[in-house]
Protein backbone atom coordinates (compact mmCIF):
# COMPACT_ATOMS: atom_id res chain seq x y z
CA UNK A 1 0.00 0.00 0.00
CA UNK A 2 1.78 3.09 -1.20
CA UNK A 3 1.31 6.52 -2.63
CA UNK A 4 4.13 6.17 -5.17
CA UNK A 5 3.44 4.98 -8.68
CA UNK A 6 4.49 1.35 -9.17
CA UNK A 7 5.09 0.62 -5.49
CA UNK A 8 2.25 -1.94 -5.29
CA UNK A 9 2.34 -5.48 -6.66
CA UNK A 10 -0.85 -5.11 -8.69
CA UNK A 11 -1.22 -8.83 -9.35
CA UNK A 12 -1.80 -9.42 -5.64
CA UNK A 13 -5.31 -7.95 -5.93
CA UNK A 14 -6.53 -10.88 -8.03
CA UNK A 15 -8.17 -13.92 -6.43
CA UNK A 16 -8.17 -17.25 -8.29
CA UNK A 17 -11.66 -18.37 -9.31
CA UNK A 18 -13.27 -15.10 -8.25
CA UNK A 19 -15.16 -12.61 -10.38
CA UNK A 20 -13.79 -9.70 -8.38
CA UNK A 21 -10.61 -8.49 -6.67
CA UNK A 22 -9.84 -8.79 -2.99
CA UNK A 23 -9.74 -5.03 -2.34
CA UNK A 24 -9.24 -1.64 -3.94
CA UNK A 25 -5.89 0.11 -4.15
CA UNK A 26 -4.44 2.46 -1.58
CA UNK A 27 -3.07 5.37 -3.61
CA UNK A 28 -2.04 7.73 -0.79
CA UNK A 29 -4.60 9.81 1.15
CA UNK A 30 -5.42 12.37 -1.53
CA UNK A 31 -5.79 10.02 -4.48
CA UNK A 32 -7.60 7.34 -2.47
CA UNK A 33 -10.13 9.87 -1.21
CA UNK A 34 -10.55 11.17 -4.77
CA UNK A 35 -11.11 7.63 -6.09
CA UNK A 36 -13.52 6.95 -3.20
CA UNK A 37 -15.50 10.13 -4.02
CA UNK A 38 -15.80 9.04 -7.67
CA UNK A 39 -16.90 5.57 -6.54
CA UNK A 40 -19.62 7.24 -4.45
CA UNK A 41 -20.71 9.23 -7.51
CA UNK A 42 -20.94 6.04 -9.60
CA UNK A 43 -22.97 4.35 -6.86
CA UNK A 44 -25.31 7.35 -6.83
CA UNK A 45 -25.70 7.22 -10.63
CA UNK A 46 -26.55 3.51 -10.39
CA UNK A 47 -28.85 4.10 -7.41
CA UNK A 48 -30.69 6.90 -9.23
CA UNK A 49 -31.10 4.65 -12.26
CA UNK A 50 -32.60 1.84 -10.17
CA UNK A 51 -35.02 4.22 -8.42
CA UNK A 52 -37.27 4.11 -11.49
CA UNK A 53 -39.61 1.08 -11.43
CA UNK A 54 -39.37 0.63 -15.22
CA UNK A 55 -35.60 0.27 -14.97
CA UNK A 56 -36.00 -2.38 -12.25
CA UNK A 57 -38.47 -4.18 -14.52
CA UNK A 58 -35.96 -4.03 -17.39
CA UNK A 59 -33.20 -5.30 -15.10
CA UNK A 60 -35.18 -8.49 -14.52
CA UNK A 61 -36.23 -8.80 -18.18
CA UNK A 62 -32.98 -8.44 -20.13
CA UNK A 63 -30.13 -10.88 -19.51
CA UNK A 64 -27.45 -8.38 -20.55
CA UNK A 65 -28.56 -6.01 -17.78
CA UNK A 66 -26.87 -8.35 -15.24
CA UNK A 67 -23.52 -7.15 -16.59
CA UNK A 68 -24.20 -3.70 -15.21
CA UNK A 69 -23.59 -5.12 -11.73
CA UNK A 70 -19.92 -4.84 -12.68
CA UNK A 71 -19.82 -1.10 -13.46
CA UNK A 72 -17.57 -0.07 -10.52
CA UNK A 73 -15.18 -2.91 -11.31
CA UNK A 74 -14.82 -1.79 -14.93
CA UNK A 75 -13.62 1.57 -13.65
CA UNK A 76 -11.23 -0.13 -11.20
CA UNK A 77 -9.72 -2.12 -14.06
CA UNK A 78 -8.95 1.01 -16.05
CA UNK A 79 -7.65 3.03 -13.09
CA UNK A 80 -5.27 0.28 -11.98
CA UNK A 81 -1.99 1.78 -10.78
CA UNK A 82 -2.95 5.33 -11.77
CA UNK A 83 -2.21 8.36 -9.63
CA UNK A 84 -2.62 12.13 -9.82
CA UNK A 85 -3.69 13.63 -13.15
CA UNK A 86 -3.89 10.22 -14.87
CA UNK A 87 -6.40 8.99 -12.31
CA UNK A 88 -8.43 12.17 -12.75
CA UNK A 89 -8.38 11.90 -16.55
CA UNK A 90 -9.59 8.33 -16.37
CA UNK A 91 -12.44 9.19 -14.01
CA UNK A 92 -13.43 12.26 -16.05
CA UNK A 93 -13.94 10.00 -19.05
CA UNK A 94 -15.32 6.89 -17.41
CA UNK A 95 -17.79 8.69 -15.16
CA UNK A 96 -19.16 10.66 -18.12
CA UNK A 97 -19.48 7.52 -20.23
CA UNK A 98 -21.29 5.76 -17.35
CA UNK A 99 -23.66 8.71 -17.05
CA UNK A 100 -24.27 8.71 -20.79
CA UNK A 101 -24.95 4.96 -20.91
CA UNK A 102 -27.33 5.26 -17.91
CA UNK A 103 -29.30 7.91 -19.85
CA UNK A 104 -29.28 5.71 -22.96
CA UNK A 105 -30.68 2.76 -20.98
CA UNK A 106 -33.28 4.94 -19.30
CA UNK A 107 -34.48 6.23 -22.69
CA UNK A 108 -34.52 2.75 -24.23
CA UNK A 109 -36.68 1.40 -21.43
CA UNK A 110 -38.96 4.43 -21.49
CA UNK A 111 -39.92 3.72 -25.09
CA UNK A 112 -39.66 -0.07 -24.94
CA UNK A 113 -43.04 -1.69 -25.68
CA UNK A 114 -42.35 -4.37 -23.04
CA UNK A 115 -41.26 -1.98 -20.29
CA UNK A 116 -42.16 1.73 -20.23
CA UNK A 117 -44.26 1.66 -23.41
CA UNK A 118 -44.30 5.46 -23.76
CA UNK A 119 -45.64 5.52 -27.32
CA UNK A 120 -45.31 9.28 -27.83
CA UNK A 121 -41.66 9.11 -26.79
CA UNK A 122 -41.07 6.06 -28.99
CA UNK A 123 -42.26 8.06 -32.03
CA UNK A 124 -39.30 10.40 -31.47
CA UNK A 125 -36.73 7.61 -31.35
CA UNK A 126 -34.43 6.72 -34.25
CA UNK A 127 -32.50 3.48 -33.67
CA UNK A 128 -28.89 3.30 -34.88
CA UNK A 129 -26.26 0.56 -34.92
CA UNK A 130 -23.64 0.32 -32.20
CA UNK A 131 -20.80 0.66 -34.66
CA UNK A 132 -22.22 3.58 -36.57
CA UNK A 133 -21.24 7.20 -36.91
CA UNK A 134 -24.14 9.27 -35.62
CA UNK A 135 -23.32 12.29 -37.84
CA UNK A 136 -26.58 11.86 -39.70
CA UNK A 137 -28.46 12.70 -36.47
CA UNK A 138 -26.60 15.97 -35.76
CA UNK A 139 -29.44 18.10 -37.14
CA UNK A 140 -32.28 16.38 -35.31
CA UNK A 141 -32.24 17.80 -31.74
CA UNK A 142 -35.94 16.95 -31.28
CA UNK A 143 -35.29 13.27 -31.86
CA UNK A 144 -33.59 10.67 -29.69
CA UNK A 145 -30.86 8.73 -31.43
CA UNK A 146 -30.59 5.46 -29.51
CA UNK A 147 -28.55 2.33 -30.03
CA UNK A 148 -29.79 -0.97 -28.63
CA UNK A 149 -26.55 -2.77 -29.42
CA UNK A 150 -24.37 -0.35 -27.44
CA UNK A 151 -25.71 -1.36 -24.01
CA UNK A 152 -26.64 -4.95 -24.85
CA UNK A 153 -23.33 -6.07 -26.36
CA UNK A 154 -20.66 -3.38 -26.72
CA UNK A 155 -20.71 -1.99 -23.15
CA UNK A 156 -21.68 -5.36 -21.67
CA UNK A 157 -18.43 -6.96 -22.86
CA UNK A 158 -16.45 -4.05 -21.44
CA UNK A 159 -18.11 -4.77 -18.10
CA UNK A 160 -17.96 -8.55 -18.14
CA UNK A 161 -15.64 -10.51 -20.42
CA UNK A 162 -18.17 -13.38 -20.63
CA UNK A 163 -21.15 -11.15 -21.49
CA UNK A 164 -21.46 -12.08 -25.18
CA UNK A 165 -20.96 -15.84 -24.87
CA UNK A 166 -24.65 -16.65 -24.39
CA UNK A 167 -25.68 -14.61 -27.45
CA UNK A 168 -22.89 -16.01 -29.65
CA UNK A 169 -24.12 -19.51 -28.76
CA UNK A 170 -27.73 -18.58 -29.51
CA UNK A 171 -26.76 -17.24 -32.96
CA UNK A 172 -24.85 -20.44 -33.76
CA UNK A 173 -27.69 -22.58 -32.42
CA UNK A 174 -29.82 -20.98 -35.17
CA UNK A 175 -27.31 -21.86 -37.87
CA UNK A 176 -25.19 -18.73 -38.15
CA UNK A 177 -21.55 -19.38 -38.96
CA UNK A 178 -19.15 -19.81 -36.05
CA UNK A 179 -16.17 -18.20 -37.71
CA UNK A 180 -17.51 -14.71 -38.32
CA UNK A 181 -16.72 -11.74 -36.10
CA UNK A 182 -18.35 -12.42 -32.71
CA UNK A 183 -19.45 -8.79 -32.34
CA UNK A 184 -22.18 -8.69 -35.01
CA UNK A 185 -22.86 -12.35 -34.23
CA UNK A 186 -23.60 -11.47 -30.60
CA UNK A 187 -25.75 -8.53 -31.71
CA UNK A 188 -27.73 -10.86 -33.96
CA UNK A 189 -27.91 -13.31 -31.02
CA UNK A 190 -29.58 -10.65 -28.85
CA UNK A 191 -32.23 -10.16 -31.54
CA UNK A 192 -32.76 -13.92 -32.05
CA UNK A 193 -32.98 -14.43 -28.28
CA UNK A 194 -35.80 -11.86 -28.14
CA UNK A 195 -33.67 -9.80 -25.80
CA UNK A 196 -33.64 -6.40 -27.52
CA UNK A 197 -35.89 -3.53 -26.47
CA UNK A 198 -38.61 -2.82 -29.03
CA UNK A 199 -39.16 0.84 -29.82
CA UNK A 200 -38.60 3.58 -32.35
CA UNK A 201 -40.17 5.38 -35.29
CA UNK A 202 -37.49 4.05 -37.61
CA UNK A 203 -33.92 2.76 -37.67
CA UNK A 204 -30.73 3.42 -39.62
CA UNK A 205 -28.28 0.59 -40.12
CA UNK A 206 -24.86 1.05 -41.64
CA UNK A 207 -22.60 -1.24 -43.66
CA UNK A 208 -20.16 -0.81 -40.83
CA UNK A 209 -17.02 -2.79 -41.43
CA UNK A 210 -17.42 -6.25 -42.79
CA UNK A 211 -19.45 -9.18 -44.08
CA UNK A 212 -20.15 -10.27 -40.50
CA UNK A 213 -21.66 -6.91 -39.76
CA UNK A 214 -23.90 -7.08 -42.83
CA UNK A 215 -25.00 -10.56 -41.76
CA UNK A 216 -25.89 -9.34 -38.26
CA UNK A 217 -27.77 -6.32 -39.59
CA UNK A 218 -29.78 -8.54 -41.92
CA UNK A 219 -31.01 -10.67 -39.02
CA UNK A 220 -31.81 -7.65 -36.86
CA UNK A 221 -33.56 -5.61 -39.56
CA UNK A 222 -35.73 -8.56 -40.58
CA UNK A 223 -37.18 -8.72 -37.07
CA UNK A 224 -37.42 -4.94 -36.77
CA UNK A 225 -39.26 -4.46 -40.06
CA UNK A 226 -41.40 -7.57 -40.39
CA UNK A 227 -42.27 -8.21 -36.74
CA UNK A 228 -41.93 -4.93 -34.89
CA UNK A 229 -43.03 -2.65 -37.74
CA UNK A 230 -39.97 -0.39 -37.48
CA UNK A 231 -38.79 0.66 -40.99
CA UNK A 232 -35.03 0.40 -41.51
CA UNK A 233 -32.79 2.47 -43.78
CA UNK A 234 -29.57 0.85 -44.98
CA UNK A 235 -26.87 3.51 -45.10
CA UNK A 236 -24.28 2.10 -47.48
CA UNK A 237 -21.16 4.22 -47.08
CA UNK A 238 -18.39 3.58 -49.65
CA UNK A 239 -15.53 1.40 -48.47
CA UNK A 240 -12.89 3.03 -50.72
CA UNK A 241 -13.29 6.19 -48.69
CA UNK A 242 -10.09 7.91 -49.78
CA UNK A 243 -11.19 8.00 -53.44
CA UNK A 244 -12.65 11.27 -54.72
CA UNK A 245 -15.04 9.58 -57.10
CA UNK A 246 -17.06 7.95 -54.32
CA UNK A 247 -17.78 11.14 -52.38
CA UNK A 248 -20.81 12.32 -54.36
CA UNK A 249 -22.44 8.91 -53.90
CA UNK A 250 -21.61 9.03 -50.17
CA UNK A 251 -23.17 12.51 -49.81
CA UNK A 252 -26.31 11.31 -51.61
CA UNK A 253 -26.62 8.45 -49.11
CA UNK A 254 -26.62 11.04 -46.31
CA UNK A 255 -29.32 13.11 -48.09
CA UNK A 256 -31.39 9.93 -48.48
CA UNK A 257 -30.94 8.97 -44.82
CA UNK A 258 -32.04 12.43 -43.63
CA UNK A 259 -35.09 12.34 -45.94
CA UNK A 260 -35.94 8.88 -44.55
CA UNK A 261 -35.82 10.12 -40.94
CA UNK A 262 -37.89 13.22 -41.81
CA UNK A 263 -40.50 11.04 -43.52
CA UNK A 264 -40.90 8.58 -40.65
CA UNK A 265 -40.74 11.02 -37.73
CA UNK A 266 -42.29 14.13 -39.25
CA UNK A 267 -39.38 16.17 -37.83
CA UNK A 268 -37.44 18.55 -40.08
CA UNK A 269 -33.65 18.82 -40.22
CA UNK A 270 -32.33 21.77 -38.16
CA UNK A 271 -29.27 23.47 -39.73
CA UNK A 272 -28.63 25.71 -36.74
CA UNK A 273 -28.29 22.67 -34.47
CA UNK A 274 -26.20 20.85 -37.06
CA UNK A 275 -23.59 23.61 -37.15
CA UNK A 276 -23.53 23.79 -33.33
CA UNK A 277 -22.70 20.08 -33.28
CA UNK A 278 -20.13 20.61 -36.05
CA UNK A 279 -18.31 23.14 -33.83
CA UNK A 280 -18.14 20.55 -31.05
CA UNK A 281 -16.89 17.88 -33.47
CA UNK A 282 -14.10 20.26 -34.51
CA UNK A 283 -13.27 21.07 -30.90
CA UNK A 284 -13.00 17.35 -30.07
CA UNK A 285 -10.75 16.89 -33.12
CA UNK A 286 -8.54 19.79 -32.03
CA UNK A 287 -8.20 18.36 -28.50
CA UNK A 288 -7.44 14.87 -29.80
CA UNK A 289 -4.74 16.27 -32.06
CA UNK A 290 -3.18 18.12 -29.11
CA UNK A 291 -3.14 14.92 -27.06
CA UNK A 292 -1.57 13.01 -29.93
CA UNK A 293 1.05 15.77 -30.32
CA UNK A 294 1.95 15.33 -26.64
CA UNK A 295 2.19 11.60 -27.20
CA UNK A 296 4.84 12.21 -29.84
CA UNK A 297 7.10 13.68 -27.11
CA UNK A 298 8.87 11.96 -24.22
CA UNK A 299 5.94 12.81 -21.95
CA UNK A 300 2.76 11.29 -23.41
CA UNK A 301 -0.29 12.13 -21.33
CA UNK A 302 -3.65 10.96 -22.78
CA UNK A 303 -2.82 7.47 -24.00
CA UNK A 304 -3.73 3.80 -23.54
CA UNK A 305 -7.31 3.12 -22.59
CA UNK A 306 -7.69 6.79 -21.55
CA UNK A 307 -7.38 7.65 -25.24
CA UNK A 308 -8.99 4.59 -26.82
CA UNK A 309 -12.27 4.28 -24.92
CA UNK A 310 -12.95 7.99 -24.87
CA UNK A 311 -12.25 8.48 -28.58
CA UNK A 312 -14.56 5.62 -29.50
CA UNK A 313 -17.38 7.16 -27.50
CA UNK A 314 -16.83 10.82 -28.26
CA UNK A 315 -15.98 10.56 -31.95
CA UNK A 316 -18.57 8.05 -33.08
CA UNK A 317 -21.43 7.68 -30.60
CA UNK A 318 -21.56 11.32 -29.51
CA UNK A 319 -20.36 13.13 -32.68
CA UNK A 320 -20.86 16.62 -31.26
CA UNK A 321 -24.44 15.99 -30.12
CA UNK A 322 -23.80 16.16 -26.34
CA UNK A 323 -22.40 19.37 -24.86
CA UNK A 324 -21.07 17.60 -21.74
CA UNK A 325 -18.39 15.92 -23.83
CA UNK A 326 -17.02 19.33 -24.87
CA UNK A 327 -16.61 20.17 -21.17
CA UNK A 328 -14.84 16.85 -20.65
CA UNK A 329 -12.54 17.57 -23.63
CA UNK A 330 -11.61 20.88 -22.02
CA UNK A 331 -10.99 19.30 -18.61
CA UNK A 332 -8.91 16.49 -20.09
CA UNK A 333 -6.77 18.96 -22.03
CA UNK A 334 -6.21 20.98 -18.85
CA UNK A 335 -5.18 17.91 -16.85
CA UNK A 336 -2.91 16.74 -19.67
CA UNK A 337 -1.22 20.15 -19.91
CA UNK A 338 -0.66 20.19 -16.13
CA UNK A 339 0.90 16.73 -16.17
CA UNK A 340 3.00 17.60 -19.23
CA UNK A 341 4.40 20.73 -17.58
CA UNK A 342 5.33 18.67 -14.52
CA UNK A 343 6.90 16.03 -16.85
CA UNK A 344 4.78 13.38 -15.16
CA UNK A 345 4.74 9.71 -16.07
CA UNK A 346 1.95 7.21 -15.48
CA UNK A 347 4.21 4.29 -14.53
CA UNK A 348 7.50 3.99 -12.72
CA UNK A 349 9.39 3.00 -15.85
CA UNK A 350 8.82 3.58 -19.57
CA UNK A 351 10.80 1.03 -21.60
CA UNK A 352 9.15 0.92 -25.00
CA UNK A 353 7.08 3.30 -27.07
CA UNK A 354 4.39 1.34 -28.89
CA UNK A 355 1.73 1.89 -31.50
CA UNK A 356 -1.17 -0.52 -30.96
CA UNK A 357 -2.65 -1.53 -34.31
CA UNK A 358 -5.51 -3.72 -35.44
CA UNK A 359 -8.79 -4.27 -33.61
CA UNK A 360 -8.32 -4.78 -29.88
CA UNK A 361 -9.73 -7.66 -27.86
CA UNK A 362 -12.88 -6.07 -26.55
CA UNK A 363 -13.13 -8.45 -23.59
CA UNK A 364 -9.76 -7.19 -22.42
CA UNK A 365 -9.79 -3.44 -22.95
CA UNK A 366 -7.67 -2.87 -19.84
CA UNK A 367 -4.86 -4.80 -21.55
CA UNK A 368 -3.33 -1.41 -22.41
CA UNK A 369 -3.04 -0.61 -18.69
CA UNK A 370 -1.47 -4.04 -18.15
CA UNK A 371 1.12 -3.43 -20.91
CA UNK A 372 2.26 -0.31 -19.13
CA UNK A 373 2.28 -1.68 -15.59
CA UNK A 374 3.75 -5.10 -16.34
CA UNK A 375 6.32 -4.41 -19.06
CA UNK A 376 6.67 -0.61 -19.24
CA UNK A 377 5.29 -0.61 -22.81
CA UNK A 378 3.63 2.77 -23.40
CA UNK A 379 0.65 2.43 -25.78
CA UNK A 380 1.04 5.88 -27.36
CA UNK A 381 -1.95 5.50 -29.62
CA UNK A 382 -4.07 2.79 -31.18
CA UNK A 383 -5.63 2.19 -34.57
CA UNK A 384 -9.13 3.03 -33.39
CA UNK A 385 -8.01 6.42 -32.12
CA UNK A 386 -6.39 7.38 -35.43
CA UNK A 387 -9.57 8.67 -36.98
CA UNK A 388 -10.40 11.72 -39.09
CA UNK A 389 -8.52 14.92 -38.23
CA UNK A 390 -10.24 16.94 -40.94
CA UNK A 391 -12.05 20.07 -39.75
CA UNK A 392 -15.64 20.17 -41.00
CA UNK A 393 -17.62 23.26 -42.07
CA UNK A 394 -19.05 24.92 -38.96
CA UNK A 395 -20.53 28.22 -40.17
CA UNK A 396 -24.09 28.27 -41.42
CA UNK A 397 -23.85 29.54 -45.02
CA UNK A 398 -25.60 28.25 -48.19
CA UNK A 399 -22.30 26.82 -49.47
CA UNK A 400 -21.59 25.11 -46.15
CA UNK A 401 -25.04 23.55 -46.08
CA UNK A 402 -24.07 21.73 -49.26
CA UNK A 403 -20.61 20.97 -47.91
CA UNK A 404 -22.20 19.54 -44.74
CA UNK A 405 -23.54 16.52 -46.64
CA UNK A 406 -20.00 15.74 -47.76
CA UNK A 407 -18.70 16.26 -44.21
CA UNK A 408 -21.26 13.92 -42.70
CA UNK A 409 -20.48 11.41 -45.44
CA UNK A 410 -16.76 11.75 -44.73
CA UNK A 411 -17.31 11.12 -41.00
CA UNK A 412 -19.55 8.13 -41.75
CA UNK A 413 -17.02 6.65 -44.14
CA UNK A 414 -14.28 7.28 -41.58
CA UNK A 415 -16.00 5.82 -38.58
CA UNK A 416 -13.84 4.00 -36.09
CA UNK A 417 -12.25 0.77 -37.36
CA UNK A 418 -13.62 0.91 -40.94
CA UNK A 419 -11.42 3.94 -41.75
CA UNK A 420 -8.41 1.58 -41.36
CA UNK A 421 -9.75 -1.89 -42.12
CA UNK A 422 -11.18 -0.65 -45.43
CA UNK A 423 -9.93 1.99 -47.80
CA UNK A 424 -6.93 0.23 -49.22
CA UNK A 425 -3.40 -0.75 -48.46
CA UNK A 426 -2.35 2.83 -47.60
CA UNK A 427 -4.66 3.39 -44.61
CA UNK A 428 -3.91 0.08 -42.92
CA UNK A 429 -0.28 -0.60 -43.73
CA UNK A 430 1.56 2.48 -45.05
CA UNK A 431 0.18 4.89 -42.47
CA UNK A 432 1.12 2.58 -39.61
CA UNK A 433 4.82 2.99 -40.45
CA UNK A 434 4.31 6.71 -40.87
CA UNK A 435 2.87 6.83 -37.33
CA UNK A 436 5.68 4.73 -35.85
CA UNK A 437 8.12 7.31 -37.21
CA UNK A 438 6.09 10.33 -36.08
CA UNK A 439 5.62 8.90 -32.59
CA UNK A 440 9.19 7.68 -32.39
CA UNK A 441 7.88 4.21 -31.56
CA UNK A 442 10.17 1.19 -31.34
CA UNK A 443 7.38 -1.35 -31.05
CA UNK A 444 4.09 -2.24 -32.72
CA UNK A 445 1.57 -4.36 -30.85
CA UNK A 446 -0.48 -5.86 -33.65
CA UNK A 447 -3.82 -7.29 -32.67
CA UNK A 448 -4.84 -10.19 -34.86
CA UNK A 449 -8.56 -10.70 -34.51
CA UNK A 450 -8.71 -14.30 -35.72
CA UNK A 451 -12.24 -14.04 -37.13
CA UNK A 452 -11.64 -10.76 -38.96
CA UNK A 453 -11.45 -11.52 -42.67
CA UNK A 454 -10.51 -7.94 -43.52
CA UNK A 455 -7.03 -8.21 -42.00
CA UNK A 456 -6.08 -11.85 -42.49
CA UNK A 457 -4.36 -11.39 -45.84
CA UNK A 458 -2.00 -8.68 -44.63
CA UNK A 459 -0.01 -10.74 -42.10
CA UNK A 460 3.12 -11.24 -44.20
CA UNK A 461 3.12 -7.66 -45.47
CA UNK A 462 3.21 -6.31 -41.92
CA UNK A 463 6.09 -8.63 -41.02
CA UNK A 464 8.15 -7.70 -44.09
CA UNK A 465 7.86 -3.98 -43.46
CA UNK A 466 8.55 -4.26 -39.72
CA UNK A 467 11.70 -6.26 -40.48
CA UNK A 468 12.85 -3.66 -43.03
CA UNK A 469 12.31 -0.82 -40.57
CA UNK A 470 13.75 -2.59 -37.51
CA UNK A 471 10.51 -2.29 -35.54
CA UNK A 472 9.66 -4.89 -32.89
CA UNK A 473 6.37 -6.32 -34.12
CA UNK A 474 4.39 -8.36 -31.60
CA UNK A 475 1.36 -10.28 -32.86
CA UNK A 476 -1.42 -10.73 -30.33
CA UNK A 477 -4.22 -13.06 -31.37
CA UNK A 478 -7.71 -12.87 -29.88
CA UNK A 479 -11.36 -13.41 -30.78
CA UNK A 480 -12.75 -9.96 -29.97
CA UNK A 481 -15.86 -10.82 -27.87
CA UNK A 482 -15.19 -14.44 -27.02
CA UNK A 483 -12.59 -15.21 -24.29
CA UNK A 484 -13.29 -18.95 -24.61
CA UNK A 485 -11.17 -19.08 -27.78
CA UNK A 486 -8.13 -17.21 -26.44
CA UNK A 487 -8.49 -16.09 -22.86
CA UNK A 488 -6.93 -13.05 -21.19
CA UNK A 489 -3.90 -15.02 -20.04
CA UNK A 490 -3.53 -16.34 -23.60
CA UNK A 491 -3.42 -12.72 -24.76
CA UNK A 492 -0.87 -11.79 -22.09
CA UNK A 493 1.29 -14.85 -22.78
CA UNK A 494 1.93 -13.68 -26.34
CA UNK A 495 3.47 -10.49 -24.96
CA UNK A 496 5.22 -12.30 -22.09
CA UNK A 497 6.85 -14.76 -24.50
CA UNK A 498 8.04 -12.02 -26.83
CA UNK A 499 9.40 -9.86 -24.03
CA UNK A 500 11.29 -12.74 -22.43
CA UNK A 501 12.58 -14.55 -25.49
CA UNK A 502 13.12 -11.79 -28.07
CA UNK A 503 13.67 -8.73 -25.89
CA UNK A 504 15.35 -10.68 -23.03
CA UNK A 505 13.63 -8.48 -20.47
CA UNK A 506 12.18 -9.05 -17.02
CA UNK A 507 8.78 -7.58 -16.12
CA UNK A 508 8.59 -4.37 -14.11
CA UNK A 509 5.83 -5.87 -11.98
CA UNK A 510 6.28 -9.70 -12.02
CA UNK A 511 3.02 -10.21 -10.11
CA UNK A 512 1.14 -9.19 -13.28
CA UNK A 513 2.77 -11.69 -15.63
CA UNK A 514 0.35 -14.52 -14.87
CA UNK A 515 -3.04 -13.60 -13.46
CA UNK A 516 -5.87 -15.88 -12.32
CA UNK A 517 -8.61 -13.87 -14.06
CA UNK A 518 -10.32 -16.46 -16.25
CA UNK A 519 -13.46 -16.34 -14.12
CA UNK A 520 -13.25 -12.62 -13.53
CA UNK A 521 -15.77 -10.10 -14.84
CA UNK B 1 -23.48 21.34 26.51
CA UNK B 2 -25.88 23.58 24.58
CA UNK B 3 -28.59 22.07 22.40
CA UNK B 4 -27.30 23.46 19.03
CA UNK B 5 -23.82 22.08 19.81
CA UNK B 6 -25.35 18.68 20.58
CA UNK B 7 -27.16 18.69 17.22
CA UNK B 8 -23.97 19.66 15.38
CA UNK B 9 -22.04 16.89 17.14
CA UNK B 10 -24.79 14.40 16.34
CA UNK B 11 -24.72 15.37 12.64
CA UNK B 12 -20.93 15.14 12.59
CA UNK B 13 -21.13 11.72 14.28
CA UNK B 14 -23.64 10.46 11.71
CA UNK B 15 -21.48 11.79 8.86
CA UNK B 16 -18.41 10.13 10.35
CA UNK B 17 -20.22 6.79 10.66
CA UNK B 18 -21.52 7.10 7.09
CA UNK B 19 -18.03 7.88 5.82
CA UNK B 20 -16.47 5.00 7.77
CA UNK B 21 -19.13 2.52 6.64
CA UNK B 22 -18.97 3.45 2.97
CA UNK B 23 -15.19 3.67 2.98
CA UNK B 24 -14.95 0.13 4.37
CA UNK B 25 -17.33 -1.06 1.62
CA UNK B 26 -15.23 0.79 -0.97
CA UNK B 27 -11.81 -0.29 0.22
CA UNK B 28 -12.56 -3.96 0.74
CA UNK B 29 -14.54 -4.10 -2.51
CA UNK B 30 -17.59 -5.35 -0.61
CA UNK B 31 -19.98 -3.87 -3.19
CA UNK B 32 -18.49 -6.02 -5.96
CA UNK B 33 -18.22 -9.09 -3.73
CA UNK B 34 -21.94 -8.82 -2.99
CA UNK B 35 -23.03 -8.24 -6.60
CA UNK B 36 -20.86 -11.12 -7.83
CA UNK B 37 -22.84 -13.42 -5.52
CA UNK B 38 -26.14 -12.16 -6.96
CA UNK B 39 -25.24 -12.79 -10.62
CA UNK B 40 -25.77 -16.62 -10.72
CA UNK B 41 -29.32 -16.24 -9.36
CA UNK B 42 -30.08 -13.61 -11.96
CA UNK B 43 -28.81 -15.82 -14.79
CA UNK B 44 -31.12 -18.63 -13.63
CA UNK B 45 -33.98 -16.17 -13.61
CA UNK B 46 -33.25 -15.05 -17.20
CA UNK B 47 -33.14 -18.70 -18.33
CA UNK B 48 -36.72 -19.11 -17.13
CA UNK B 49 -38.21 -16.15 -19.03
CA UNK B 50 -40.41 -17.31 -21.93
CA UNK B 51 -39.01 -15.98 -25.21
CA UNK B 52 -40.02 -15.82 -28.84
CA UNK B 53 -36.69 -17.06 -30.19
CA UNK B 54 -36.29 -17.11 -33.94
CA UNK B 55 -34.18 -15.76 -36.77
Amino acid sequence: MAKEIGADRLGDFYVAGSKVRNRREWRGVQDTLYDYSRWLKIMMTLGKFMMKPRNVKAFFRYRWMANYLAVPMMVDRHTQGLRGEYLRMCHTEQDLIIDDVAKLLDNLFRGDRRIGNDTEFSKKVVLVDENEMTAVMMGFPMLKCLSRETPSTYVSVLLNQHAAEHYIDVAQEFGLAGDVCPMPEAEAGVSIDDDAPVLGACAIQCNTTCDGSLLGNGVISKRLELEDGVPVFQLAAPLRHREDDVQEYAAQEIRNAIAFVEKHTGVKWDWKEYFECAKRVNYATKCRQEWLDMNRTDYPQVFGSNLALYTETNYMAICGRVADFEKADRKLSKLAQQAYKKKMRAAKEYRHRAIVWGVQSHFYMDFLVWLLNCWGIVPLTDMLSMVSTKMIAEEDTPENREQAYYDMAWLTENMIMRNRTHGGYRVLLDELWQFTEEFNADMVILWEHICCKALDGMHGLFEDRARDLGINLVWVQHDLFDPRIINRQGVRDQINNYMRTVMREEPIDPSLEILPDEESW
Amino acid sequence: MSKPLKIVLKILGILFLLFTGTFIIYFFNLDMKLTSMIEPFLLKHYDNIPRNRHL
